[in-house]
């Protein structure tokens, strides 16, 4: 929509490839070492992903980026979007990360958000009882175990120490010995325990969430806050809404909110490609289709939540406005290794299978390879 | 010399033709164009060598390196080969892997073989059963799998049908103990049918006056089973296991669709994880071990079971 709205404006014809999602990364790097890239692609930011832009930077594959496009990174987020002090991509808009609530659901069942988790928890059994769960989680599919775990680290780990990924690539710290990783993946194990989690969840596909949140057979979720907004849209009279994960007794709110997409220019297009690539990009980071981005793919704007805010963030305002969040972990980590071992292990212990501490070795393992 | 039914003389020019009366033409004077040169089959066999072999070699250099799919790399020698053995998720994937190759070898083999014999000659229905049998043969792996993904499902028909007899639902394809059973029976309720086919074609050739004498002379069943039915389909057993191994080794498409590995890998194979370590963890080069890996044990394993089926007498 937006490429239509700059061709309109401008006289610039773009041609937009759809890919994928599930193969993109792999499609993208194939091409770029091909030769046939498009000029202008979309990354995740950092190096913990797929489709991460920093290895392509770094093997000289991506074009270095203007003052506009650096203007927009977040302030501490800079190692994520460039090398070498360049900037290699341009961030897009922030995607809250906390627990995707269903406030009407839960107001028929009689829960409010607990201050803290052991009330979160405290509250699972009776509703369980009458059918319902706190928490629906696909356990059959690891990012979404792995993105629960991330979001509860917020204010286990990333509340205290925000810069606990430099310290943990320095060694100084590490998953194994860390106290607030150990709580965060207590918490998993106290959770289902405690049968927040729906009948059968450790088997359960995307399919039971999309179920479970529109239907109100459960109370919250585990999502990017973007499908939260596309959930509302596909569904008439649905209102999910973005709350942070409750904190630890006498802990405090904390959030995980960064820009997931990134726009990056291929350095082998020709010189005048590159050229409109750049101009494209400086009229994406004009505030008003910036704004218009942002509307469409249903985060917040990347300067911080001004009058526009989606309804769906207005919960995380205040932390938004406050500067209590961190970016989405994963992105800071050195290989997509990582989040998998995090991801399939914390998917065994929703199955019942491993501990707390093979867990976290194995997430150290995989961050050392 | 050959059978009567043996016309390789004839039709390779070494003996007269019966009734023609005229010697055969020399191998000497053979005109250049005629059926049978072994060079018809060059191109074929260039076409194998480069795009197969040429390239599978080639993909294999990439296992004594530490590439990552994007720019330069290092030759690390037998690195990565440590790292496997020292992995205890690759270590898994490989006993995982093993049991479900030698787990669908005797259960396909054992059921196809017992279906080819009850489907044999005397059941009048036996033309439709043996139709319906060999239908899921047909289909595609991945639509099975989605199937039967349903029907282990917590909220599947599988566990309504074990509510209705007074069971506990199960989780079957996220319970670490039982997941990498449901992959077995749905790789081998897929393939059976195959292997009953392979069974019928060896058991047409046993002659039923033999058997008909050996129960005259009062041989039981099970004799007569062992005597004359197993040696005549010997080399149907060979072809069957060697199918079902290699088939075994490389599964990917059921365990993908099933349980994508997991949970936990617990249902991880070498094959899943290779495409696990390559393309979605972007480690070629330590993919590119374990396919090699992969190959190697399959090679070996298709050596020992030839070795062992084949007909000594």
């Amino acid at each position: 929509m937006l490429a239509e709205q700059y061709s309109e404006e401008t006289g610039v014809q773009i041609e937009t490839q759809p890919l994928p999602p599930d193969s993109y990364g792999l499609t993208i790097r194939t091409q770029l070492q091909g030769g046939n890239a498009p000029d202008l692609m979309m990354f995740s930011p950092g190096a913990g992903q797929a489709n991460a832009v920093l290895p392509l930077a770094e093997a000289n594959l991506l074009e270095p980026l203007g003052e506009e496009s650096a203007a927009l990174v977040p302030e501490g987020s800079e190692s994520l979007y460039g090398i070498d002090g360049e900037v290699y991509a341009q961030p897009t808009n922030l995607i809250p990360v906390g627990m995707t609530w269903n406030p009407t659901a839960a107001s028929d069942a009689g829960v409010e958000i607990p201050e803290n988790s052991d009330g979160l928890i405290d509250a699972c059994g009776p509703l369980a009882d009458e059918g319902k769960s706190m928490f629906v989680v696909a356990g059959s599919v690891p990012p979404n175990p792995g993105l629960m775990a991330m979001a509860i680290s917020a204010t286990r780990v990333y509340a205290e120490t925000p810069d606990w990924n430099e310290q943990r690539a320095a060694g100084d710290v590490s998953f194994a010995d860390s106290e607030g990783w150990q709580e965060t993946l207590q918490t998993v194990v106290d959770m289902n325990e405690a049968g927040c989690f729906q009948q059968g969840a450790a088997g359960a596909g995307f399919d039971a969430i999309t179920q479970g949140m529109t239907q109100g057979t459960s109370l919250g979720g585990f999502l990017p806050g973007s499908a939260a907004n596309e959930l509302n849209n596909a569904t008439p009279g649905l209102a999910l809404e973005v709350q942070p994960f409750p904190p630890a007794e006498g802990g405090e709110p904390y959030l995980l909110a960064s820009s997931n997409y990134a726009l990056s220019i291929n350095a082998a297009a020709e010189d005048p490609q590159k050229q409109a690539a750049q101009e494209f990009l400086a009229w994406m980071a004009e505030p008003e289709n910036a704004a218009r981005f942002t509307e469409i793919q249903g985060g917040v704007a990347i300067t911080g939540p001004d009058e526009n805010l989606n309804p769906v963030f207005e919960p995380v305002r205040e932390l938004l406005e406050s500067g209590s969040y961190a970016p989405l972990p994963n992105l800071s980590w050195p290989n997509p290794g990582v989040y998998d071992a995090l991801a399939t292990g914390v998917q065994g212990l929703i199955a019942g299978q491993g501990d707390i501490d093979s867990v976290l070795q194995g997430v150290d393992q995989a961050w050392d390879q | 010399m050959g059978t009567p039914q043996d016309t390789g003389p004839v039709v390779r020019g070494t003996v007269p033709a019966a009734g023609s009366g005229r010697p055969a033409r020399s191998r000497r004077s053979r005109p250049l164009i005629t059926y049978g040169r072994w060079w018809w089959a060059l191109p074929a066999i260039l076409a194998v060598l480069l795009i197969h072999y040429l390239a599978t070699a080639g993909g294999a250099l990439y296992a004594f390196t530490n590439w990552t799919g994007i720019g330069d790399f290092d030759f690390v020698g037998l690195d990565n080969f440590r790292r496997i053995l020292e992995d205890p998720a690759s270590i898994g994937s490989l006993k995982n892997t093993l049991f479900l190759a030698f787990g669908f070898l005797v259960l396909t083999n054992v059921v196809g073989l017992l279906l080819a014999l009850a489907l044999n000659r005397t059941l009048k229905t036996r033309y439709l059963l043996r139709v319906l049998f060999f239908m899921p043969v047909v289909l595609s792996p991945l639509a099975v799998s989605y199937v039967w993904k349903f029907i282990f499902d917590f909220n599947g028909p599988l566990n309504d049908v074990l509510g209705w007899v007074g069971m506990e639902p199960r989780t079957w394809l996220a319970d670490p103990t039982l997941a990498l059973w449901a992959v077995l029976v749905v790789m081998a309720w897929q393939t059976t049918g195959m292997v009953m086919v392979i069974y019928l074609a060896g058991l047409a050739t046993v002659p039923p006056e033999i058997e008909e004498a050996a129960a005259l002379d009062g041989a039981s069943t099970w004799r007569r089973f062992r005597h004359i039915t197993v040696p005549s389909v010997r080399p149907s057993i060979a072809i069957a296991s060697t199918l079902m191994l290699i088939q075994g080794l490389r599964v990917f498409d059921q365990v993908m669709a099933l349980t994508g590995g997991g949970p936990a890998g617990a249902t991880e194979t070498l094959a899943t994880q290779v495409y696990k370590e390559t393309f979605a963890l972007s480690n070629f080069g330590y993919g590119a071990a374990l396919a090699l890996l992969l190959t190697v044990i399959m090679l070996v394993f298709s050596v020992l079971q030839q070795a062992v089926t084949r007909d000594r007498s």
